[in-house]
């Protein structure tokens, strides 16, 4: 199999543009030898003098399309490490339309003009001096034409999946249209110039005969694979009635036929079914992290050799955090005969949401039935023994935390012994009133000074001694009360966050949303005996001010101002400079909570995606959150990565304190 | 060259990018870098902060694409060479003026640069490569590029007048 170097992920190494180079003359030599080099020759095809555009455009595109579906048929490559482009209808309608304008205008497109440019043609240069300018004005409108840059965006599609055909099919429908095009253009010829050099010739016989044997060929080996439907009677093998509509779901499954729904497979999985083989297909790391009981990991690129055994037995089902992947492996098994291969419906993410979240904590009504599902699957599926519920059903937490947890969980859970409430609030608050079991504790208590700067959070070896003072054990579920500011639970998340205790939860709504709803309170004083707390070190989110100046330099990185606006724009200041990091973007965090008349609730989950969708452009995009001191840009921190799930967010800690005090520093 | 042999030789080297690159040919992002450096030169920070070039930071030359450009310059140059195909000269019909056939390449040459950036890509990057790949959007636009020029082949017919 080989390793392209996009695949390899180095493309920009010297090699690669040396190869560039090399396949770049290739190009120009095939184009220049086409005749290319001359406009009236290219723009003969729109008035139908000359037709070679076509037949050289579709030949190349029908040799280089046979020779590649060969390589993968051959097992030479496979699709997934070939870069594929996206399909943008709004972007690639409009586009193309001026583009053929432009075409017929200027007599070239660019490949051929800078063969023109090299044959001494004038014109050819004009048009790329032209193409130059049209590039910076694009970038000067861009703002202006992004929605129809992004509108339609479909993602990777393939012709085969918006005609419902198999890829070999396609290929041969193609070859066949390509043909007959050949011989079209060679009548339109005929006709138009009262001559054709081709038309009927023994060459165009031979060759027409070569392509479509070359098409057969390929379609034959493909087959005509159509996926079969997946239609299991849904549960089964439980009494349990599920109350959620059977029908729907099967209906559901019979139109997704490749799909297998995450409900499905976690009852087959449940059920020990032999047959399925569950394959998690994300980067050895991720499967470490976590991955669903009894899959196996395996790199894309080995797919294929490591799951020959299971060709067409038993059932193949792939995943990874969303679908696009799974997608593009399983057309690529498909083409080898594969015929049993099915992707997760929504992929783990998926998976985890319908199958796993605890029934708490969703915010639809879950009928009983589904309920008591739901608790099989946790327990099997999150590694609970059986008969142990009261102290496992916290544990349990460990694969949604860290997160939000409501009061009424909190009300059925706060007794058990793994749970650890942590109340942030004023040392007076707490003595008066208190969820009963609740330990005091100032957010301030985790910050100090560290190499001159001030408020930033404390060595890890510092923060697990305090920790252990408060007898939390490391696999203790931790719960975190805030007072009035959402922000003072966060800020103690990064505690945990550094020591890497993920198993942790933010009581949303805080100390007064309990009050509220006039749940239990005392002012007892919980017996805590030491623990000694392991020493952890798990940060690799902060960043110090020279990630954040070599990210503006590099503009890798989107850098989150979420100070209140006034700070932003240097109306206000309290520190040694006023104003913001040169390229900045500001998202006050008190955007990201919700005012209720008593308490202060995290907007919801669709709310901050909605917001954030908009600034920044994917789930992967390098993040860089601060303030002023990072208590604020804590809580923006713990919404993206904990809450929206962007893999990539750092954390300023330093902040604007650090960066308006060193004057060397540049700022807007 | 007998049109349908140098459409076998085109379709190889892109089968041979396919393979050992893992992309496509492509001749629009490589201008539209050369954009960008230049927009650089000229307003640095501005470019930089600008949402398109922005993205491609201070060394935006420094790109497979940009090197695939040059190579195509240098591959017509030799082939040009060999077959003593150059002639410097304003390709146009006798009978249209040169101001014509100037402004026409001109004005479509900007109306590429455009579009390419819009479609992400040309007739090699988008028509050619996606096309190969069977992408639906690719030959989506390549129907509607053909189809633009096409409508457009009548209003600008006069500059081949001979």
């Amino acid at each position: 199999m080989i390793d392209t170097l996009y695949s390899l992920n180095i493309l920009d190494t010297s090699l690669a543009l040396l190869i560039s180079l090399v396949l770049g003359i290739l190009f120009g030599v095939a184009l220049e030898k086409a005749g290319f080099g001359s406009s009236r020759r290219l723009s003969g095809i729109f008035y139908f003098k000359d037709m070679a555009v076509l037949k050289v455009m579709f030949t190349a595109l029908i040799t280089a399309m046979l020779g590649l579906l060969y390589a993968q048929a051959l097992g030479l490559i496979s699709v997934e490490s070939v870069y594929l482009m996206p399909t943008i209808y709004g972007a690639q309608i409009i586009g193309g339309l001026l583009f053929g304008i432009g075409f017929v205008m200027s007599g070239w497109c660019p490949g051929t003009a800078a063969v023109g440019l090299a044959s001494g043609k004038w014109d050819a240069l004009i048009c790329i001096l032209g193409a130059i300018l049209g590039s910076i004005l694009f970038n000067e409108t861009f703002h202006f034409i992004q929605p129809l840059y992004t509108n339609g965006n479909q993602g990777i599609l393939f012709l085969s999946d918006s005609l419902h055909l198999s890829k070999g099919v396609t290929a041969f429908l193609f070859t066949i249209i390509g043909i007959a095009a050949f011989w079209g253009v060679e009548k339109i010829e005929q006709k138009v110039t009262g001559k054709s050099e081709y038309l009927g010739s023994q060459f165009l016989k031979i060759f027409s005969f070569v392509l479509f044997s070359a098409a057969l060929g390929l379609m034959l080996i493909y087959g005509q694979t159509t996926r079969k439907a997946l239609v299991y009677p849904f549960f089964k093998n439980t009494q349990t009635a599920c109350l959620f509509s059977e029908q729907a779901l099967l209906q559901k499954v019979e139109e997704a036929q490749d799909h297998i729904a995450a409900e499905e497979l976690a009852e087959r999985l449940l059920n020990n079914n032999q047959e399925v083989l569950l394959v998690d297909v994300r980067p050895e790391n991720e499967y470490a992290n976590f991955h669903i009981k009894g899959a196996v990991n395996i790199r894309l690129s080995d797919l294929s050799e490591q799951l020959i055994g299971y060709k067409n037995q038993g059932i193949i089902v792939l995943y990874s955090n969303g679908m696009t992947h799974p997608a593009q492996a399983r057309d690529s098994l498909n083409r080898q005969g594969f015929n049993n291969v099915y992707i997760l419906t929504d992929g783990l993410l998926g998976f985890v949401d319908l199958c796993l979240k605890p029934v708490a904590l969703r915010s639809e009504p879950v009928p009983d039935g589904l309920a008591q599902k739901i608790n099989l699957w946790r327990g099997y599926f999150l590694g609970q023994a059986k008969g142990q519920k009261g102290v496992e059903e916290v544990r349990n937490f460990a694969h949604k935390a860290p997160g939000l947890i409501d009061t009424q969980w909190l009300s059925e859970n706060y007794k058990k012994p793994d749970m650890k409430i942590l109340d942030l609030r004023s040392q007076n608050e707490y003595n008066t009133s208190h969820i009963p079991g609740s330990l005091a504790i100032s957010p301030e208590s985790f910050r100090g000074v560290v190499k001159g700067v001030p408020s930033v959070l404390l060595p890890a070896a510092i923060l697990s001694q305090t920790i252990s003072l408060m007898g939390i054990k490391p696999n203790d579920f931790v719960v975190l009360v805030y007072g009035e500011k959402p922000h003072d639970a966060t800020l103690v998340s990064m505690v945990f966050e550094r020591l890497g205790h993920e198993n942790y939860g933010i009581l949303n709504g805080g100390f007064l949303k309990w009050q509220s709803e006039g749940r239990l309170v005392d002012t007892e004083l919980p017996k805590v005996i030491d623990s000694s707390y392991r020493l952890n070190y798990a940060d690799n989110f902060t960043v110090y001010y020279k990630t954040v100046l070599q990210a503006i330099k590099d503009k890798d990185a989107i850098i989150l101002d979420v100070r209140p606006q006034d700070y932003y724009l240097g109306q206000k200041s309290d520190e040694a400079r006023a104003g913001h990091i040169p390229g900045a973007i500001n998202r006050p965090y008190t955007e990201d909570i919700r005012k209720a008349d008593k308490y202060s609730l995290f907007k919801t989950v669709d709310e901050l995606t909605t917001a954030y969708k908009s600034i920044i452009p994917t789930n992967a995009s390098k993040i860089i959150v601060h303030c002023r001191t990072g208590h604020q840009a804590s809580q923006t921190f713990f919404i993206l990565k904990n809450l929206l799930g962007y893999t990539n967010v750092y954390w300023y800690d330093g902040g604007w304190t650090e960066w308006s005090a060193r004057k060397e520093l540049p700022i807007k | 060259m007998n049109p349908y042999l140098a459409g076998v030789f085109l379709g190889s080297v892109l089968l041979a990018s396919f393979l050992v690159l893992g992309a496509g040919l492509g001749a629009s992002s490589g201008l539209a870098r050369i954009a960008a450096a230049l927009e650089l030169s000229i307003a640095k920070t501005h470019t930089l902060s600008s949402e398109y070039f922005g993205k491609w930071g201070e060394t935006p030359l420094n790109y497979y694409l940009v090197f695939m450009f040059v190579g195509t310059v240098l591959g017509g140059l030799f082939s040009a060479l060999a077959a003593k195909r150059i002639s410097f000269q304003l390709e146009k019909g006798k009978a249209a003026s040169r101001l014509l056939r100037i402004s026409f390449a001109l004005i479509g040459g900007i109306i590429i640069g455009y579009a390419s950036r819009l479609a992400q890509g040309c007739t090699s990057g988008q028509a050619l490569t996606g096309g190969a790949l069977l992408l639906t959007g690719s030959l989506v636009f390549l129907i509607c590029l053909f189809a633009g020029g096409y409508l457009a082949a009548y209003f600008v017919r006069r500059q081949w007048n001979d």
